[in-house]
């Protein structure tokens, strides 16, 4: 039953929440409880399954397995799930402290960690579309959110680019029912084995393509900077942290289990389109001076690091995947939240995520970057391992650039944030630094949910 | 059977796609509009099968595939919401720049940024 909890305490929260002014801070207070306590029930979740080593699953309705839509958490579900809400939890919090400007905020927040439990935890490909659509509708809605009108055409533009990803991704799910006859995610997994390689690879494809404008990969990535720079922190935060999940999820869950072997055969392609997100974002990142841009851009470099690792393939690349998705989620919530913040300690909290991004000890990002030349060190390929070095050092330069500009010059200009504000964004540095220095957790996770991953291969 | 629901997917999902490349909004959301109910009806042919509707099929009698009706109509329900959505910011678009064509939105964007550049050189 514990797997049901967190996706019914936001689903019945939201819906509530839909109908008071979100203005008001008692709504977001009880939108962000609603939320802690989802978050504590998965944490809960996540220990049982990763520590105890077994899938939970729940068939909705009491029907026969095998009939009925399935519920299912293993490692790899709830590790994102727990994740993503722990990130919407922060981006919450951070705008309820700094005032809600709309009355519907608090319940897109939760209807979008509604829909990322619900398609991290499900075991039925039609129904993770069906989620997938519900935390991207708040997606796209959120993405309006700040008032200001230059908003509304970049809102439009990512609704119009990501809606056709997810058409593109339901034509795909229709053909795997086609050549499979099942919509089970374990059987798909297994029956894909016999399907005809030429139908299975233009799945595979239809199912790259929804994913990689997702993620906002080198070659489907032009919507990006143009929704995150200038959109309102807590926004930019869940956009990238949480939401951004879905694509590197995605890929692992499709491209990892049920589609092994053809993830296999375009190896050498992932690695490839990986690389070349790398370099455009560093050094698009490099050029600009705007931090949203500089952060935008490197989103962009950071996703095509998850989908080398994918490339490399095998339990240490798929590790470092997992790995290095969570490190890159938790950065970029935690560098969108800091940035546009002013006072004691603001650059503190920044210069955590600024390390974490370029693989600095003692941060996560030093053990993602870690997995990371471990999976090129397996792969044997020496070009792999410069390209990461490389990348690393690009990703040191521009983000210490922005530090620069923005806490040495002009720090006496502005007002200190609430102190309040600046809590939430130290908090969220220190779980990245946590994460560093106490490894453990964040290896066991990864190996744990890189385990199921590849088995067809 | 097959075949024509193919030429009919294709033929949207071209139509759709080629309206997707048009500068002007409202033929941006017709265009989404039809891509999605291309993926309808590609769902609908993925299970395509022949029988009496399917509730509750009497002895001897073979239901066609119910899965594929539930999940389309599922898909239906998505794609309106979706397309409302799209109106709705596609109008917001309208309120606030006084136009629907892309061209002219980015214009009135420049023009707004090298204002604000000015303004930054300025303090």
């Amino acid at each position: 039953m514990l797997i049901v909890a967190p996706l019914a305490i936001t689903w019945v929260a939201a819906a509530a929440l839909a109908l008071l002014d979100g203005r008001r801070r008692w709504v977001g207070w009880l939108a962000a409880a609603a939320l802690a306590a989802a978050t504590v029930s998965l944490a809960v979740l996540t220990v049982t399954v990763v520590d105890g080593d077994e899938v939970e699953q729940v068939v909705a309705g009491g029907w026969p397995a095998g009939v009925g839509i399935v519920l299912r958490a293993d490692a790899l579900g709830v590790v994102f799930a727990l994740l993503s809400l722990v990130v919407v939890l922060f981006a919450l919090v951070h705008e309820v402290v700094a005032g809600v400007r709309t009355r519907g905020f608090p319940a897109l927040m939760l209807f979008m960690a509604t829909g990322l439990t619900g398609l991290f935890l499900t075991g039925d490909v039609f129904n993770f579309y069906v989620f997938f659509e519900l935390a991207m509708i708040s997606g796209y809605v959120l993405s309006a959110y700040g008032g200001e009108t230059r908003h509304y055409g970049a809102a439009f533009i990512f609704a119009v680019v990501n809606l056709l990803g997810s058409f593109v991704f339901l034509i795909a799910v229709a053909a795997i029912y086609h050549v499979t006859g099942t919509l089970e995610m374990a059987v798909v997994g297994e029956r894909m084995t016999e399907v005809d390689p030429s139908a299975a690879i233009m799945i595979a494809v239809g199912i790259f393509v929804a994913f990689g404008v997702k993620l906002g990969l080198f070659p489907f990535h032009f919507w990006l900077p143009a929704v995150y720079v200038g959109a309102s922190p807590a926004v930019a935060a869940v956009l990238s942290g949480a939401l951004a999940n879905i694509g590197a999820y995605g890929l692992l869950r499709f491209g990892g289990e049920l589609l092994s072997q053809e993830l296999a055969l375009g190896a050498t392609v992932l690695i490839v389109i990986g690389s070349a997100s790398v370099v455009y974002g560093a050094v698009q990142a490099l050029s600009r001076r705007d931090a949203g841009e500089v952060l935008a851009y490197s989103a962009i470099g950071q996703a095509g690091y998850v989908l080398i690792a994918l490339g490399v393939g095998g339990p240490v690349g798929y590790a470092a995947a997992v790995v290095y998705a969570i490190v890159n989620s938790l950065n970029k919530a935690l560098l969108f939240l800091a940035a546009p913040l002013r006072g004691w300690l603001v650059g503190a909290a920044f210069v955590v995520g600024a390390f974490s991004v370029a693989g600095l000890p003692p941060t996560g990002g030093f053990l993602g970057k870690l997995e990371l030349f471990r999976a090129g060190i397996d792969a044997g390929s020496v070009a792999l391992v410069g390209l990461l070095f490389v990348g690393g050092a690009l990703s040191f330069v521009y983000m210490f650039q922005i530090y620069q500009y923005r806490y040495w010059r002009n720090e006496r200009l502005s007002d200190p944030s609430p102190a309040l504000l600046r809590a939430v964004a130290l908090t969220l540095a220190a779980v990245v630094v946590v994460l560093g220095v106490w490894p453990e957790p964040l290896l066991l996770a990864g190996r744990e949910a890189a385990q199921n991953l590849g088995a067809g291969q | 059977m097959t075949l024509l629901f193919a030429i009919a997917v294709g033929v949207m999902f071209g139509s759709g796609a080629f309206l997707l490349l048009k500068p002007d909004l409202f033929r941006i959301v017709v265009g989404i509009v039809l891509v999605a109910n291309a993926a309808n009806l590609t769902l609908i042919a993925s299970g395509l099968s022949r029988g009496v509707s399917p509730i509750l099929p009497l002895d001897g009698e073979t239901p066609s595939d119910p899965l594929v009706q539930a999940m389309t109509v599922t898909a239906i329900v998505i794609g309106l919401a979706v397309a409302a959505l799209l109106l709705s910011l596609a109008y917001r678009v309208y309120t606030s720049h006084d136009t629907v064509d892309l061209d002219e939105l980015s214009h009135a964007e420049a023009r707004r940024e090298s204002e604000l550049e000015r303004e930054e050189v300025e303090i």
